[in-house]
């Protein structure tokens, strides 16, 4: 016998055929290189412009001979990579509205280490947005600008808005000139299963106590629980598309970055859990921020909120009272096809949801 | 004559389709099952059991991979932190870059990369663009 001669993969290939490993071999990419089947994720050419500890703001490099006057800063959620927004060429949200005509800029909350365990929700609505606002107009050398938040971004950016937007503390308008919340979450009531989990059992300073921030893997394995099935789901429809080169690209990238959650600061995981998860204190009206109590009707921009139809993250019952609750005349709320992560990359996103906010938002930039 | 896609038709491709297709009614069972108190309170007790686990045996690791002379994962958590820390340093120096940068592109006389004139802010929507110019 000729021992020397064996090939175990070709044995394994020929025995039991493994759709994905064909695929990759018909591609001609070895089954281990991530960054060669994914591509660079969020390479859109950009500069950073400021940077306070873990936050970094970029602008990214007008793709446009001519920009609409009112700049664009985009407020990412705290829990996931801000390059969600900027996969890769074709299927990036920001690429989309640089090409658009948009001068964007991006918050990116960087990674929390120990020694941002103690950063609060008023850290980040009263002193690190605004000051990336500040940034933003100085920068642009614009007077005012648009706000598009997603997810725990959107919550940020409309606390922002409602607190700065208060007559009775401050005597100017904010520079705010749109407001566009993606998958934002206000009303606890309607996210059940967090807060069946989160409930009074749930010892959130033993948790904090231990590690300080909340761990990255215990973010993603609470997001996973929200759909328990999601993965084994995703797993069959690749197997049943691995012919399908830029399905397994699209796939890996988007496993990528679910993959690639970051720790949630602590402080802000405590207000999170016991001011808006369990007392739902922002629809009661009794939520207090460096002493000011926030009314969502003081906002009074003109206001979109754009809604995934299947979001088990933010479902409608979470978010669909933030149209409602906001102060703005001109106010409107868009739910499209598709998932949380979906709505603002996936395929429906390119064609539905990039379209309908660059429809809305263009004549309002002039 | 076309031919038909025998691989849709294998059992295999039919169970994943299924599965697939079926994953949103399973997985909203689930959920159902699992969004009330008692749910919520077993999964506390487990989670405390899991952390005081974690945190034993941590000590215990960390106790023999000292004896052996080896890195234990606080000293790689240190090691990560130090790196933030880092990162977080030079994206202070690009920042400070990006500005000086742009401050010199405004001077006179200078001519360089960064002096690239910045597109005008003028833009007006499709809509509106079409009806002044017709």
């Amino acid at each position: 016998m000729n021992v020397s001669g064996l090939n175990t993969r070709s044995v394994t290939l020929s025995s039991l055929p493994n759709p994905v490993q064909i695929a990759l071999d018909r591609m001609g990419l070895p089954g281990t290189d991530f960054v060669g089947m994914t591509g660079p994720l969020g390479a859109t050419p950009k500069d950073t412009i400021h940077a306070q500890g873990t936050l970094k703001l970029h602008h990214f490099r007008p793709q446009s001979d001519r920009l609409y006057r009112v700049p664009v800063l985009i407020v990412t959620s705290l829990v996931n990579q801000p390059y969600i927004l900027d996969l890769v060429p074709g299927q990036s949200m920001v690429e989309f509205l640089l090409k658009q005509g948009f001068d964007v800029y991006m918050i990116e909350w960087g990674r929390p280490r120990k020694e941002h365990q103690h950063l609060t929700l008023e850290d980040h609505v009263l002193d690190r947005l605004p000051t990336c606002v500040e940034q933003v107009l100085a920068h642009s050398g614009e007077r005012e600008l648009s706000i598009i938040g997603y997810c725990v971004g959107g919550l940020l950016s409309v606390l922002w808005a409602a607190l700065a937007s208060d007559p009775k503390v401050h005597s100017h308008k904010p520079p705010l000139k749109n407001l566009v919340c993606m998958a934002t979450p206000v009303n606890s009531d309607g996210l059940e299963s967090l807060r069946a989990w989160m409930g009074p059992d749930f010892d959130e300073e033993s948790l904090l106590s231990q590690h300080g921030n909340v761990p990255a893997d215990w973010v993603q394995n609470t997001l996973r629980a929200l759909r328990p099935l999601g993965k084994v789901a995703g797993a069959m429809n690749v197997l049943n598309q691995a012919g399908n080169e830029e399905v397994i690209r699209s796939h890996l990238r988007m496993g990528k970055w679910e993959s690639d959650n970051v720790p949630f600061p602590g402080g802000v995981f405590r207000q999170l859990v016991k001011d808006f998860l369990r007392e739902n204190r922002l629809m009661h009206g009794n939520w207090e921020m460096g002493r000011q109590v926030v009314d969502l009707k003081h906002i009074r921009v003109p206001f979109l909120h754009l809604l995934a139809q299947d979001d088990h993250i933010t479902p409608y019952a979470s978010s669909r009272d933030l149209v409602l609750r906001v102060g703005s005349k001109d106010r409107q709320e868009l739910i499209l096809k598709g998932g949380h992560v979906g709505l603002v990359a996936g395929r429906g996103a390119q064609t539905r949801m990039w379209p309908a906010l660059d429809a809305w938002l263009a004549p309002k930039s002039v | 004559m076309e031919q038909p896609d025998w691989n849709s038709l294998s059992p295999a491709h039919l169970w994943r389709d299924w599965i697939a297709k079926s994953e949103a009614q399973w997985s909203e069972s689930i959920s159902q099952m699992m969004k009330n108190q008692q749910a919520g309170e077993a999964l506390n007790r487990q989670l405390s059991e899991l952390q005081l686990m974690h945190r034993q045996f941590s000590e215990l690791a960390q106790a023999s991979l000292a004896i052996a002379n080896m890195p234990s994962r606080n000293d790689f958590e240190a090691l990560d932190e130090r790196m933030g820390r880092l990162e977080d340093g030079l994206a202070q120096v690009q920042a400070s870059l990006s500005q000086l940068t742009r401050v010199l592109s405004r001077s006179p006389g200078v001519r360089s990369e960064a002096a690239v004139k910045a597109p005008p802010r003028d833009r007006k929507p499709p809509a509106t663009e079409r009806k002044s110019r017709g």
